[in-house]
């Protein structure tokens, strides 16, 4: 099965700081923005949860029909992973070496 | 849920039949169908209806070949089992009908007959009830036994009813409901397990028939209220249904579809309905998205998509309304595990309000696939037309066409080209957006009060999507505007994006060309996601009006922009509406939390923080923009608070004939170019003259873009500027709205314009330090050198100059009121007397503060007056004085006050340092016992000796640089103590007063002569009469008077005094005489012992140790005579007296013991030395 998938990485202030639309399908005559709605409005679900689990990783938050919202939550909600010191929080990730590496893991995976 | 039968949406009751008796049957039924469970009863009046419950399905030929069932379910099969087929039949006899007459007998007996009759082949029970008016009618037994034979039933289903008796009755007819309960469950249970037979024995032709039977076995099981059993067949039925879907041939393939999606739906809904009534809330979830996952791809071909969309929209909207009406809970046990691994459901999937949102979006799926169909089918069908007479059949989602040919009308099945023409146009009848928005909105309510806002504002775009589609702009506009502002405060572009462009739309439609330009422009300014979309974006997009997010589209739209207000046609479709709403000029304003921010943003900074008023200064204008394409200004104007500082910066590089005339009287300048570049600084310093002092600030900086668009910027200050929140973090080279980085950083909007400089001179004149205790005068003169001085007001303020503020210590504040200096008053030196008085009215003096009002002085006068501070301590002040006035007297003039400041720092000096000191008379020493005891010495009180002319050397020494004055030197002892002791003033001060230079001490001797014995004895103060000195000019009231307390002195009566003789000078070589008087003032005998120790510049004769008793009250005299033997002052053998009663040795003292000897016989006269010699030793 084709499968799509959209990957956002979200800083602590909500704001999207990285978005990627990976994965084999074609793209659906859909709405375009349909992924970024959904993830959105898991928002909700995930600010409530994060809270309430100390799991890190949750499998499904939410669904839109055959669309699953899995959210990885770092620790302390704030993407430290970063090791990079200039990095300012909340700024988007540009790097283009980044990109091809989280495309190169979505052909890989999906 | 609602659009479903009756029979479907509630659990099935068992029914019953009563034939005969028909008065009767009211209050059966009612006891029927009040029991637990309920039964329905089918009353028939009399026994001719008796033939309704017969079958009325024709008879099939046991021997014609199984022919394949035309459907799966037929539609009223449930219905008629719930309302026709009883599973029994009670026939009712009156008692008398049967045992009388045997007409009736036979009639009765008929009547059984032909019921039985009716109920044969249904397997129908049969019930006998005989009716009886008394419990006490005895019936013979050989009715009952006839009737049973001829009904052919048990005993027990012949039951009896009492009428008459109230017990008997309600007794009666519980045996009858008992034996109906049985007699159902045995119907119910048989008609079963004859269907479940055959599903075992695989005994059916085809597998519609398994299916039909799987629900059949259903449907009873649920009459027995065995809902497990009913379950397990309802979910065999949809296991074979949905292996249906590929193998069936029996309709054409969409009708096939159509049918098996009714059936399931059917199935389905008995399922999720018993799973939610028993509480099995994760089940019932589960099952359901079963249920979804086996059919969503299910859709058919895509002209009929929208049936499956329809079809798929409701199983979400029932599965959401049934989960509401059971009110579902989530279970304790799973609440907090949502999300993780081991549990697959999500919390929203408890929520009604996710199957509404689910629901509105497919049939929004719907609406689009009608869309589809109708577009293809407007070239098909125009031919064709729609069939006629189409109507269901009677099996459950299949549909007929009725055929009328003269009397006899057939049903024709129908072709899938002929049934797709027809469900579109019924789907085409309703408005499914009206629907759509509904679903939205209470998913939309339900996660508000959830506190979902995300998940509301998602429902809440859905909603406006469907308005926009609907053509109803105006709410559309509503609700984006409100998604808008989360998008925006969350910083989720993309979404925002979409949102603007449907906005931009709206505001299109509805004729608003602000909103439209505001929209745009907002659009053409955000930043974007520009990764990798590109390759993407060929494929065609069924997305919003906005288009895709590129740099290039943004370009577009702000080009579009600029058409709109050029006039021009866009390639939009905006109408004459459109551009007749356009003003002649469209006006935007920005402020600090308008979105349109990053549009345009104005900085403002002034250079300076402050300036003179009328002097020129430079403020720096500054322009970002982050529209994708440079940006043409026609015309810059800042507008400052105080209007004559607004200038205008005009481009010149256009035809350029000037825009308005209006700015005539403002400073308008040209320059060549004023082009905005996308995210770059473009920087302007200007300058402008000050206008009138208080608070210059740039308000508001206006850009005229295209002659038509007047974009109106609220200035910001560089310093508290906030970040773009959407650009905070874009990839692009930051940079500052001024060159100087200070400015940029600290720079203000504002400016302080100052006073002008006030040309009024204030002298403050002190003469040195003050001090202490004078009243000390400042003179302060007002002298005008260029201003008119106008309801001038002088404030005066003494503030201690090492800060602290007030000039009282706290506790002295605590005590009294009483200042360490004190501002006395302001002393007028005008001359003209009736001003003064005027000034004094509005004159206020406190201790450190005073106001004082100025008269009012022409040009070139001045004015004067004197303060008057005196110090209480010596404390260093300082003097503020400040002159408040105006230049005119007008209302106007007199809001604009001068003001001068001066300060002078005054010390205060204490005058005289007053010391004193107790002296013993000379050479005679009294015996102070006091003196002696008190070893320890903590408190050095000063023993005085009663009777005794003790001396007191009262020193006054000049601290200050001023020569002063001392007029007086007095001893001033309270009441008693000038009775009690007499202080008698040695030397003093000659010809009225003596001056003391600087540093220069003044010494008075006072013999004091206390005359009773007091261990506390106050002598007094010493006040000290001082002035400057007089040759400054100053005149005797400023005489001030300096108090020095004397401490307390001691005075006790000396037991013994000595005394030594000895003449006042000796001369070298000549012997004199040196007698010690020891006199005992006591009653007592007094032992003495005195020695003598050897000094090496006198010989002397006598004994070096002796003894002696004194009398009481007599004098005991030792006497040595002496040569000197070196000439000078020279030490006297030195004596110690030693008192033996009180261990008490005496040593006078060693200038008492000093002699001066000359070395021959000095010539002097003798009368001056003698008063000189008495004035020392008196």
């Amino acid at each position: 099965m084709a499968s799509t998938a959209c990957f956002v990485i979200i800083s602590k202030n909500d704001i999207p700081i990285y978005e990627a639309e990976v994965g084999s399908a074609p793209k659906k005559e859909d709405l375009a923005y349909q992924h970024q709605f959904i993830l959105h409005a898991a928002l909700d679900v995930v600010q409530d949860l994060a809270w309430t689990t100390n799991a890190m990783f949750l499998k499904s938050v939410d669904r839109f029909n055959d669309l699953v919202v899995s959210v990885y939550v770092t620790a302390g909600h704030i993407l430290s992973i970063f090791l990079n010191p200039l990095y300012l929080p909340g700024s988007r990730i540009t790097s283009s070496h980044f990109d091809t590496k989280v495309r190169a893991l979505a052909r890989k995976y999906l | 849920m609602e659009d479903y039968p009756e029979e479907l949406r509630t659990p099935p009751l068992s029914l019953v039949s009563i034939v005969g008796c028909p008065e009767l049957h009211p209050s059966i039924s009612a006891a029927l169908s009040s029991q637990q469970p309920p039964m329905n009863t089918l009353a028939l009046p009399d026994f001719a209806k008796a033939s309704i419950l017969a079958r009325s399905g024709k008879a099939r030929d046991p021997l014609a070949p199984p022919q394949a069932p035309a459907g799966i379910l037929k539609k009223d099969w449930l219905l008629k089992h719930r309302t026709r087929v009883p599973a029994a039949v009670a026939a009712l006899f009156r008692a008398d009908q049967v045992s009388g007459d045997p007409a009736q007998w036979l009639q009765a007996c008929s009547d059984l007959e032909n019921l039985k009759s009716a109920i044969q082949g249904n397997n129908t029970k049969l019930v006998v009830v005989l009716v009886q008016a008394q419990a006490s009618d005895e019936l013979s037994e050989d009715i009952t036994v006839a009737l049973r034979k001829r009904a052919e039933i048990d005993s027990k289903h012949l039951v009896v009813l009492v009428e008459h008796d109230e017990t008997e009755w309600s007794r009666s007819l519980s045996k009858l409901k008992n034996v109906f309960v049985e007699l159902c469950s045995t119907f119910y249970k048989e008609e079963g397990r004859r269907i479940k037979a055959r599903i075992e024995k695989r005994n059916f032709a085809s597998i519609e028939l398994s299916i039909r039977y799987c629900y059949k076995v259903a449907v009873y099981a649920e009459f027995r209220r065995d809902w497990s059993e009913a379950l397990k067949f309802y979910e065999e039925g949809v296991r074979v249904l949905r292996e249906m879907v590929g193998t069936s041939t029996r309709l054409p393939p969409t009708q096939r579809l159509v049918e098996i999606k009714a059936v399931a739906e059917q199935f389905h809904f008995k399922i999720s309905t018993l799973l939610l009534h028993a509480g099995k809330v994760v089940e019932a979830i589960t099952w359901f998205r079963k249920h979804i996952r086996s059919y969503e791809r299910v859709v058919g071909t895509p002209e009929v998509a929208f049936l499956h969309w329809e079809w798929f929209s409701r199983q979400f909207l029932v599965f959401g309304e049934l989960i509401e009406t059971t009110s579902a809970t989530i279970p304790d046990t799973l609440s907090p595990r949502f999300g993780t691994a081991d549990n697959a459901l999500t919390e929203w999937e408890f929520q009604p309000a996710y199957y509404y949102q689910l629901a509105a979006t497919y049939l929004r799926e719907k609406r689009y696939a009608i869309e589809c169909s109708s577009s293809m089918s407007n070239l098909t069908t125009e031919v064709n037309g729609t069939p006629e007479s189409v109507m269901p059949s009677v099996y459950v989602g299949q549909y007929v066409r009725l055929f009328e040919q003269g009397d006899t009308v057939s049903v024709l099945p129908l072709s899938d080209t002929e049934y797709t023409s027809y469900a579109l146009s019924e789907a085409e009848r309703f408005q499914d957006s009206y629907e759509i928005i509904a679903l939205f909105r209470k998913a939309y309510e339900s996660f508000q009060s959830l506190g979902a806002t995300r998940m509301a504002s998602a429902c809440s775009g859905g909603m406006a999507i469907e308005y926009y589609a609907a053509g109803d702009f105006s709410n559309a506009k509503q609700l984006f505007d409100g998604v808008a502002g989360l998008y925006r405060q969350e910083g989720w572009t993309t979404l925002l994006w979409e949102n603007l462009g449907y906005l931009r739309d709206c505001s299109m439609k509805l004729n608003s060309p602000k909103d439209f330009i505001s929209y745009s422009l907002e659009m053409a300014a955000l930043p974007l996601f520009s990764v990798s979309r590109e390759e993407n974006r060929e494929s065609r997009i069924k997305s919003g009006p906005a288009g895709s997010p590129t740099i290039s589209r943004r370009e577009n739209i702000q080009q579009e922009v600029l058409s709109v207000l050029e006039r021009k046609q866009t390639p939009e479709e905006a109408d004459d509406g459109f551009y007749k709403a356009m003003e002649e000029a469209t006006h935007l304003d920005i402020d600090q939390i308008s979105p349109l921010r990053m549009v345009l943003i104005a900085s403002v900074a002034f250079h300076d923080q402050s300036v003179k008023p009328g002097s020129p200064l430079l403020v720096s204008v500054s322009l970002l923009s982050h529209l994708p394409s440079p940006v043409v200004v026609d015309q810059l104007e800042v507008q400052f608070n105080q209007s004559d500082c607004n200038f205008v910066i005009q481009s010149t590089q256009e035809d350029s004939q000037p825009l308005d005339s209006d700015f005539h009287d403002q400073v308008v300048q040209t320059t060549t170019s004023l082009t905005l570049s996308t995210n770059r600084w473009m920087r302007l310093t200007h300058e402008v003259k000050s206008g009138q002092s208080g608070k210059l600030e740039c308000l508001s900086v206006k850009v005229t873009i295209n002659k038509h668009l007047v974009i109106c910027c609220h200035a910001e200050s560089p310093a508290s500027m906030e970040d773009f929140p959407l650009w905070k973090f874009e990839d692009q080279v930051e940079t500052l709205p001024t060159k100087d980085n200070v400015l940029a950083f600290s720079g203000q909007k504002l400016i302080q314009v100052e006073e002008p400089d006030a040309q009024v001179d204030l002298v403050l004149n002190s003469a040195g330090p003050a001090l202490v205790g004078e009243l000390f005068v400042v003179p302060v003169t007002i002298l005008s050198k260029g201003h008119a001085i106008h309801s001038g007001e002088l404030k005066i303020n003494l503030v201690d100059a090492r800060g602290g503020g007030l000039l009282m210590s706290p506790r002295e504040a605590e005590e009294s009121e009483s200042h360490h200096v004190e501002l006395l008053g302001v002393s007028d030196v005008s001359e003209d007397k009736e001003s003064m008085e005027e000034v004094d009215s509005i004159r206020k003096i406190q201790c450190s503060f005073g106001v004082v009002s100025v008269p009012t002085l022409s040009v070139g006068d001045s004015w004067s007056c004197k303060l008057e501070i005196k110090w209480h301590r010596a404390k260093s002040v300082m003097l503020y004085v400040s002159l408040g006035y105006s230049l005119g007297s007008s209302e106007e003039e007199a809001l604009h006050r001068l003001n001068v400041h001066r300060s002078l720092q005054i010390e205060g000096q204490v005058p005289l340092l007053v010391s004193h000191q107790f002296l013993r008379p000379f050479r005679r020493e009294p015996l102070l016992l006091s003196g002696i005891r008190s070893l320890g010495g903590d408190e050095k009180k000063c023993c005085l000796a009663m009777n005794e002319s003790n001396i007191l050397i009262v020193s006054a020494r000049n601290c200050t640089e001023v020569p002063l004055c001392l007029h007086s030197v007095t001893i001033e002892s309270d009441g008693d103590g000038k009775q009690l002791c007499s202080a008698q003033q040695i030397s003093g001060i000659s010809n009225g007063h003596a001056v003391i230079a600087p540093s220069e001490e003044y010494k008075g001797i006072f013999s004091v002569n206390p005359q009773a014995l007091n261990s506390n004895f106050n002598l007094g103060e010493i006040y000290l009469k001082w002035s400057r000195d007089s040759s400054l000019g100053e005149d005797q009231a400023t005489h001030v008077i300096m108090k020095h307390q004397l401490p307390e002195v001691s005075v006790e009566e000396p037991p013994l005094v000595v005394s030594m003789e000895c003449p006042p000078y000796a001369t070298l070589g000549t012997p004199f005489t040196f007698y010690v008087k020891i006199q005992n003032s006591t009653s007592l005998l007094q032992e003495i012992k005195y020695s003598l120790v050897d000094s090496q510049n006198f010989v002397f004769s006598g004994a070096h140790n002796h003894a002696a008793f004194i009398l009481p009250k007599s004098e005991h005299i030792v006497s040595h005579k002496l040569v000197p033997l070196g000439s000078g002052a020279q030490q006297l053998p030195r004596i110690t007296v030693t008192s033996v009663r009180y261990s008490a040795a005496l040593t006078p003292s060693t200038s008492a013991a000093t002699i001066f000897v000359y070395p021959s016989e000095p010539k002097f006269t003798l009368e001056t030395s003698h008063s000189a010699y008495d004035g020392v030793l008196s």
